[in-house]
Order: C-alpha cells, then structure tokens, then sequence
C-alpha cells in the first residue's frame, strides 16, 4: 500500500482531477508517470518541446496542431490537470457511465461532442469556430504533401466546404463539422483502450 | 467522485446488459422472479456472512436473519418500512451494504416513489469517506500478502466494486425495464460477492488474484491472436503496400489473384489428397503393366531435359497424367475405388468452382448493397478522418501519405466524371461509333482466324509445309492479341467513359478476342482426338495379335511356361486423353513463361532504361515517349481468367496440372508484386475499384462454364482409350458410376437411382428450378428496386434540409441580431440531440421529460416534411409554421438550466 498512496498523494488535486475528468486511480497514476517521463527535466510542467520529442507526433502531419491543442490560449505551460483534461477526452466512452451519471454534473469531456470538439480544433486554426476554406487548404498541403496539384486541392476543398457547409458561408461551423461526421463512429474512433 | 464513475469490467456489465436486453419480457415478471429473489438475497448476504469490511459488519449485522430465503414478506416489509424512514431522515449510517439491500429489494418490487435527490449527495460523500477507508484496509491486507498483482490492477478492481455497489445503490433510481433491472442487480451482486472477499481478505484471494492474472493474459492472449489472423493472411501487407501507391483498382487484380490462389489451393487438395496420393501410395507400381511404363522405343531419351520439358518420357507415364492410372476397381489394402473417386474429382472440380463462385458473386453484391448511403460526405469523411491518429512509423507514415493522396485522387475522379457536363448527342454518337470500330475489328479478327484454321487444316494435310505454313495459326493468334489490345484502348478513349467503366468495356472486348483463342485451341485439339479415336481399333488389333503371337508362337520349351512379355514391349495405343493433358499443361508452362518474360522485358527493362538511360539522353525520358509502364489491369486480369479456364479444361485428363498451376499463381503473385512496386508507376488517373469485383467473377463464371462445355463433352460422348487411364475398357466414362452403383450398393438404391435418372423426373425438376429462379429473380429485382427509390428520397431530403438550411440562415444573415440568437438555438438543439442527458436540476426532471419529447419530435420533423408532403418545398412556407412553435420553445427551454 505504502508506495501507492504515496504516489497518489503526489499527484496535486487528485480527487478534483478525478471527479472532472474521470480517470480511475490507476491510469491517473499511469498518466502522472507518463506525464513525468515526459517532464525531462523536471520542470513541473511541460513545454512545448518536450512533446516534439515524441516520435509519433514527429510523423503526424498534423502533430504540430495536437500540441497546440494542448495549450489553449497561447500559454507555454502544461501542467498535470491541463494535461489530463486533454487526455480525458479520449478516454472511451461507457454506457454506464452516461446512465446513471448526476444530472447535475455537466457533459463529461469524453462526451461525443467533446471528442469531435477537439477534432475540430485540431482544423480550426484561428479558432474562430469556423473551419474556412484557407483552413482546409492548408490541413491538405499537410497530408497530401506535394503530390496533387494546388488546383486539384482547392477543388477537394471546395467540394468539402460544399458538402459540409449548411447555411451557405463558405466555411465549416462546428455544427456542419458534427452533422458531417455523424456517420462516424467516433465515440469508439476517438478512443484510447488503455485510458479506462 | 468515483462513484459516478461506472468502471464496470467490461465482462460483467456489458455481457449483463446484453443478456437482459436480448431476454424475451416473460422472464421479467412472476416466472422469473421467484428464484431470482432467492438468489439476491443468497447474494447480497453472502459477503456480509464472510468476513466483511468494518464498515459493512456492523450493517450486515443489523439484520442477522435475513439470509434465509424463507423469510416473511411481511417482516421484510416492515424492516423495509423502517430504513424508508430511515433514509427520510437523512441518517448518516447508511452504508453500501445497507443500501444495496435495500434497494435490491425494492427493485424487486414495483416502483416506489421517486427518491428525493438533494438527499443523495451527502450521503454520497459519506461512502465515499467509507469506501475509502474500505480501500485502504483491504490494499494494506492485499501487499501483505504478496500476490503477483499490480497495485493499479488492485485499485482497479477495487473501483470495479466499489461502482458495482454504487449501481446497485441507485439501481431504483434509473429508468430501465424492471428486467434490465433484475438482471442487472443480479449480476452485479455476483460481481460484488465474488471479487469482494477476494480483496478484502485473504481466504479466497490467491484463487482470485490467480484468476485475474489469467484474465488478464486471455485479453491479451486474444489480442495478439486477432494481430496473428491478420497477419495470417496471405500477402495482406503486400497487397495493402500497392493499394497505398496504385489504388484500388490495381490492388482488386491481386486480390483477384488471392482469391484464385485459394481457389487453386482447395482444388489441388482435392485432386492430390483423392487422386494423386492414393494411387503413388497403393497403386501398382511404375513399370509393372503397360500402361505405366515408357515405351521400349522411347526408353533411350526419356530422361533427356528437352523431352520432359515437353512433358514426354518419364513424366508422361507418371501419376500427374490420366493414362497412368489403371482400371482395377479398387486398389491397396484400403480397397479403394479409384476409378469411382477419380471421377468423382472430376465432377466436384467443377462443382466446388461453380459454388465458390456465385457464393462470393453473390456475397459481394450484398456487401455493395449495404453501404450505398455512406457517399453523402465523401470528401469530408477523408478530409477530417483520413489520418490514422496511430501511426508511429514513418514508413507507415509514407504509406498513409500516399494512400490519402491516391484517394483523394481517386474521388477527384469520381467526383469529375458525375459533373461532366457534355454535350450528350455527341458522346452518344462517339460511343456507337466506337462500338462499331471495335465490332468491325472483332469480327476482322474472328475471320482471320477462322480462315487460318482452314488454312492449318489443308497444310496439315500436305506433306511438306514450310516453318512459317507450320505455325502460321500461332502467329496470328499472338500477332492479335499484341494488337488488338491497345487498338481497343485508342478506340475506347473515343468514348469518353469513366476509367472504371471503360476498364470493364475494354475486358469484356479483349475478352470476346481472347474466346477465338481459344476456339482455335479447342478446334485443334478435337481434331487430334478423332483422329487419335479412329486410329485407335487398328492398334487394338495390332495388340492384340503381339500378345496372341506372342504366347502362342512356336519355338519356345512348352514344359516352362513364358515368361510374361516385358510391359515396355507391349504395343500400346495413342492414349488421346494424355495427349490433351499435355497439351493443357504445356500451354500453361508457356503462359507462364510469357508472363515473366514479358515483365522482365516489357516493364524492368524498361523501367531501367529511363530511369538510367535519362541523364544521357537528348529528351526527357521519364516524362517523353518511353516513360514508365503502367500496370495493364485488364490484361493481367484476362490472363488469369484464361488461364483458370485451361486448368479446368485441362485437370480431369491431367491431374497434376492444379500443382503446376498453384506453384503458377505463387511465383506471379510474388513477381507481380515486385514488379508493380520497382517499376510501374500510377496510372494517369487513378481510379476506385467498384467495390465489388463481381465483373470478374461473372467472368471468371463465364470461362468456367465454357470450359466445363468441352470436358462434358468428351466424358459424355467420346470412348476412352482401351489401353489407359482408370476408365479404360469401358464403353464410357461416366459407366464407372453405373458399375458403381450396381456392384457397392444395395439393390433397392439402384433401383432409385435408375427411377431418378428417369427423364419424366429430370424434366419437371428442372422446370421448378425454372420458376424458383424466375421467382426468386423477380423477388429481388422489386427489393433493389425499393432499395434504390429510399436512397433517392433520403437524398432528397438531404438537399432539401440543405436548401431550407442556407435559406433561411441567408434570410438571418440579414438582420445580424438573429444570427446570435439562431445560434444559440442551434447550440441546444445539437447537444440535446446528440447527448441522451441534459443537465437540468432534479426539480425539472418533468419539465425535461417534455423538453425530451419535444426535441425527439423535433428529430422526427428532419424527415417529415417530405415524407407527408411529397412534393413540398419545406422553404415554401407550409413548413415553417410547423417548425417555429419548436423552435421557440426550445429556445425558451434553453434559458432554462443553469448552464
């Protein structure tokens, strides 16, 4: 036991982290580990550049915006309930736990609409709730590279801006972006097994 | 707080849930209920009687009594009565035990009033308090004990129990059926009762901590075996790999070519496992009859490589040909009936073909039928989920690179061809035009080859015909089939078609070019059959005078009896059944050659010549005249076809042909593979595959039936040789069934086998097949049909909703105090449709309930204004009254809960 509450109790606020994000113990400690493994040099929070040391995210074409979504507002530190309330929203969604959850108590943050919500930021570069078509042009040079021609990319995303788009602006609100992925199952997409 | 939290193993809750849900409503109720109170009460008792957790003792203690399942309802009630008043007074000694049973009973009956909610909460954090207390005896108790559990692994388990106890708690609370409710209350009282005294006490836990250590091990042990089955199939990453830089199209020929292998592969166990084996094993040795030796006048070369390149010598009288294998009607000690089995192989080649065939036709038409509606959001499906959030590779990370860049380029075209405007008199003009051009030249070639035949007929008849006169018929065939190909492409790009429907166009006219190959073949081989047949009488006679000749002659000591005549002696007949096997597996061996050679040169050499010749060349190679190759899909695809088509044709008189042609399939899949990775480049437009690949099957289907017309032919029609293969002696093959059924089954079966050969059964039997099918056909013609009208109304009403959308959203734009307000409207209108719970305070649980009915109304109105009103634009008025008394109580609604 010794050990175990030990580290718990090293976690700051760990029963308010809990009851936001719904973590269980066990991976809120797993995370504090992470969390610190990551932490190299024992700042106490993260930094930018320690997460651009994770290989996965080096080859992500779109690596650079999950960063940023780590840090709202501009800030250049992520702390440990910053960094679980990102993760949270991947944690995977259980019918029990919509079932009998407090009316009382708002959307969990790994609700439906949270996930596509951090989605959607991951497109939303001026995070002016629109994903315009400027936007979109630029998240396909990313992923594409350099392989189709810019006339080819601008008719994808004039094709995408015209399917999506509903009240005819030209740009992707969250609602559009929500509708068009409807279909998709992103509750267990936007999941990570072992954040239980 | 925890005990929000529902971190129920998946293995308890989900597979409970399930289980009550899918459970007919009858058990719900009195059948039901009675052993499932007992149960309960064992169950929630069970815990408290072991050694409970301090703060449970005393609860459990409160009411000693109650496990017998025999107790009074009444005193039941009455102790029931008293907690009711308890809990009314807000008591803090509630415990989880106590509530557990408290509400497991209650449950059990009707629903009582609703629980006051505000009292709730402190008792929460009472428990909470407990439980924590609870958790950190029982952790203090557990690493004592050293088990090989993680402390996580406990914790987890302790949530697990700990949420279980809370479901139970609120189980009333929740507004199931009361049979989810039975059946859920069951199983989490089971769970609690199960894993608790494991964790609180060390009686039953090195038992437990075992079993979760080997619950654990089974996840992952089923995890990994699911990563094995799919690296178990063959050439997956492979195949994916080209998917990723060709796209679909190109990738379908190989798992065309897959399919195939398997195919081959059942057919070769067939073949080898009934045929092959049986007879190398048990049947008479090589050498000791005629028929399984090489002649004396061909002994000297038999082994020579350019005779059994040719499929003669050692090879022709060897088990891989039909003439090696003898009459007797049973062999070995097994007593196996060869000849029976060997036709029986025959027959269920074809058959187990035709089966496969139509089973995956019509397994892929299902598949395409069932995701027809996903293409609403094409682009914005790839657009936002194309990445692979997984990836930590960068090879894979290459490999997703271009395979999103193939599939965007793959729905650029889709997306080209379904806007094209054009001017349709001409396309239709070009289109007839070109059909025309193709059927002139199809018809060409069909003469000229026709006409070579006769050719080859009268010079065959001559005696000295020059090499060029000798080979004439191949050379055209081949001169054709070089040509022919890419005149079709000129043709076609006249056209104007999709890629992918020009592609079928093009398969099905090489296709049609290919079948006067084969008529050729054909022709030729019947040919050498009659002529092989009507040879055959005299060579029966010569053989038998040797033999007569040969005991009978004079000269020889009577006393001792002859030695028998040495079987290479024996003057044997043309065995026309070999023949044509080799035939068949010499055309194969030769395709197969050509396939590579033409790879080699065709696409590598080329591939090497610019890139390499490129820096010393006076133009640019790469992008000029040679370029790279591109992979020729309906070539290749042709060429299995065919090439499936001889090796059907070709295993009933040659039975090792399959292995060859397995071996075939493996050395091109691997070839191919290299070679469309090293040195083919895209095609200029790449296409999506229809999903299914049922043009090939259908015909893959084709061949099969027209190669199936040759060998039923000769089976039905032709007497086998009398010196070869297991059928000889007899009048026709098909006989061995005949003697089979006469001599190996009692009579009475016989009898009903000669009543259902009856035509005057046949008949009829096939005329009901007639009308099933014709049923049948028309039954799902109607279905596709309805299908396809509700795909169109449901696109219909997807532009509709969009036109109403943007209009009205236009007719706000106008006065931009609106807009914020539509916002907002639409903000609660989304979460209340996509979240199941909204948060409101408990008093206006009621209000909510209405606000829930409303807004699944409100879901409902997407699709009602077409559905009642064909016809009517919602924008045009008629349906806006409909939707504003909604709209503005939602957004009375919406400034009601704090949010």
């Amino acid at each position: 036991m010794g050990s175990r509450s030990s580290h718990a109790a090293r976690i700051p606020d760990v029963d308010s982290i809990r009851r936001e994000t719904g973590f269980s113990q066990a991976s809120l400690l797993r995370l504090y580990h992470r969390f610190r493994a990551l932490d190299w040099n024992e700042k106490g929070y993260l930094s930018r550049v320690d997460l651009q040391q994770i290989g996965a995210l080096a080859v992500n074409p779109l690596g650079d915006r999950i960063i940023d979504s780590f840090f709202p507002d501009g800030s250049l530190h992520l702390d440990f309930p910053g960094f679980v309330r990102v993760l949270a929203r991947f944690r995977p969604v259980d019918d029990e736990d919509n079932r009998n959850r407090d009316p009382k108590e708002p959307e969990p943050l790994n609700s439906r609409m949270n996930k596509l919500r951090f989605a959607f930021q991951l497109y939303d570069l001026d995070r002016d709730g629109k994903i315009s078509r400027q936007e979109m042009l630029q998240v396909l040079r990313l992923m594409v590279g350099v392989q189709v021609t810019e006339e080819q990319l601008e008719s994808i995303a004039d094709r995408t801006v015209q399917e999506a788009d509903e009240d005819g602006d030209g740009a992707v609100s969250f609602l559009e972006f929500a509708k068009s992925l409807e279909k998709m199952n992103i509750e267990q997409k936007m999941s990570i097994r072992i954040l239980k | 707080m925890s005990c929000q939290l529902k971190g129920l193993g998946e293995e308890g809750g989900g597979g409970a849930r399930g289980r009550a849900r899918s459970s007919p409503p009858g058990t719900g109720d009195r059948s039901g209920r009675r052993p499932s109170r007992k149960r309960t009460y064992k169950a929630k008792n069970a815990p408290g009687r072991r050694q409970a957790p301090p703060g449970q003792k005393e609860q459990a203690g409160g009411s000693p009594g109650s496990g017998s399942p025999r107790r009074k309802q009444a005193e039941r009630r009455g102790r029931h009565r008293e907690q009711l008043g308890e809990r009314e007074r807000g008591s803090a000694e509630k415990t989880c035990g106590g509530r557990r049973k408290r509400d497991g009973r209650a449950s059990l009956r009707e629903h009582q009033a609703p629980p006051k909610k505000e009292k709730e909460v402190p008792r929460k954090e009472e428990m909470w308090k407990q439980l924590k207390k609870h958790r950190s005896s029982s952790s203090a108790s557990s690493t004592s004990g050293g088990e090989p559990l993680s402390e996580e692994e406990l914790a987890r388990i302790l949530e697990q129990v700990e949420d279980k106890k809370k479901l139970i708690a609120t189980m009333r609370t929740k507004p199931w059926p009361m049979a989810t409710k039975l059946a859920e209350l069951r199983e989490a009282q089971e769970f609690v009762e199960k894993y608790e005294g494991a964790l609180g006490k060390g009686k039953g836990k090195r038992l437990y901590a075992y079993r979760m250590l080997m619950a654990k091990k089974w996840v992952k042990f089923k995890r990994d075996f699911d990563n094995f089955k799919t690296q178990c199939i063959p050439w997956e990453m492979k195949i994916k790999d080209i998917e990723s830089h060709f796209g679909s199209s190109v990738a379908s020929y190989f798992i065309f070519l897959r399919w195939m292998y398997g195919v081959n592969l059942v057919l070769f166990g067939l073949i080898f496992g009934l045929v092959i084996i049986p007879e190398v094993l048990m049947g008479m040795p090589y050498g000791s009859i005629p028929r399984k030796t090489v002649p004396r006048a061909e002994e000297e070369k038999a082994m020579d490589f350019s005779v059994l390149w040719d499929f003669e010598g050692y090879i022709k009288y060897s088990a891989l040909f039909y003439g090696y294998y003898n009459n007797q009607r049973t062999i070995g000690w097994l007593r196996y009936r060869l000849p029976m089995a060997y036709f029986m192989v025959g027959v269920s080649v074809f058959g187990y073909s035709l089966m496969i065939i139509i089973r995956s036709m019509a397994g892929n038409t299902q598949g395409s039928t069932n995701d027809g509606e996903s293409d609403n959001f094409t682009f914005s499906f790839k657009m936002f989920t194309s990445w692979d959030y997984l990836i930590g590779n960068s090879e894979t990370a290459d490999n997703k690179y271009a395979s999103i860049t193939i599939s965007f380029k793959e729905s650029i075209v889709d997306e080209q061809e379904s806007n094209k405007e054009e001017n349709v008199h001409l396309t239709r003009f070009l289109r007839v035009l070109a059909n025309f051009l193709i059927i002139c030249c199809l018809c060409g070639s069909g003469y000229l080859i026709y006409f070579v035949v006769k050719r080859s007929q009268e010079f065959s008849k001559m005696q000295n015909v020059s090499w060029y006169e000798r080979n004439e018929v191949e050379i055209v065939m081949s001169l054709l089939g070089m040509f022919c190909p890419p005149l079709f492409e000129t043709i076609a790009a006249l056209e104007n078609y999709h890629p992918r429907i020009g592609l079928k166009w093009q398969l099905g006219r090489i296709f049609a070019l290919f079948l006067g190959n084969l008529y050729t073949f054909l022709l030729a081989l019947m040919d050498d059959v009659h002529l092989k047949l009507s040879n055959e009488e005299t060579i029966k006679n010569i053989t038998h005078w040797t033999l007569f000749h040969y005991y009978n002659s004079s000269g020889w000591n009577e006393s001792v009896p002859r030695p028998p005549l040495r079987p290479a002696d024996v003057p044997r007949g043309s065995c026309w059944e070999t023949a044509v096997g080799i035939e068949f597996m010499r055309l194969t061996v030769s395709d197969m050659l050509v396939t590579c050679i033409t790879i080699l040169l065709g696409d590598f050499l080329r591939a090497c010549f610019v890139r390499f010749m490129n820096y010393c060349w006076c133009w640019d190679l790469e992008a000029g005249f040679p370029s790279y190759a591109e992979f020729d899909i309906s070539g290749n695809v042709l060429g299995l076809i065919f090439n499936q088509g001889m090796i059907w044709m070709g295993s009933f008189y040659a039975p090792g042909l399959v292995g060859i042609n397995v071996l075939r399939l493996l050395t091109s899949m691997y070839f191919q593979c290299w070679a469309v990775m090293s040195s083919n480049v895209p095609h200029e437009r790449v296409f999506k595959a229809s999903r299914s690949n049922n043009f090939y099957m259908g015909l893959l289907l084709l061949v099969l039936f027209l190669s199936l017309l040759p060998v039923a032919y000769t089976v039905m029609s032709l007497p086998p040789s009398f010196d070869c293969g297991p059928f000889s002696g007899k009048n026709r093959m098909y006989d061995v069934i005949q003697e089979t059924v006469e001599n190996d089954f009692p009579t009475f079966l016989g009898k009903i086998f000669a009543f259902l050969a009856n035509p005057g059964l046949i008949i009829p039997a096939i005329l009901l097949m007639f009308l099933a099918i014709y049923y049948l056909n028309s039954v799902s013609k109607s279905l596709s049909r309805a299908n396809a009208q509700l795909r169109k109304k449901i696109q219909a009403l997807r532009e509709v909703e969009k036109s109403h959308k943007s209009f009205k959203s236009r007719a706000t734009a106008r006065d931009s105090e609106d807009t914020a307000k539509g916002n907002s409207k639409n903000a609660t209108q989304l979460t209340k449709e996509g979240t199941a719970h909204h948060p409101a305070s408990p008093s206006q649980t009621l209000d909510q309930k209405a606000q829930g009915s409303r807004a699944s109304s409100s879901a409902g109105r997407t699709v009602s204004p077409a559905s009642q009103h064909p016809g009517v634009r919602p924008d045009s008025g008629q349906a806006q009254p409909q939707a504003r008394p909604w709209r503005s109580a939602s957004g009375r609604s919406a400034q009601k809960p704090p949010h």
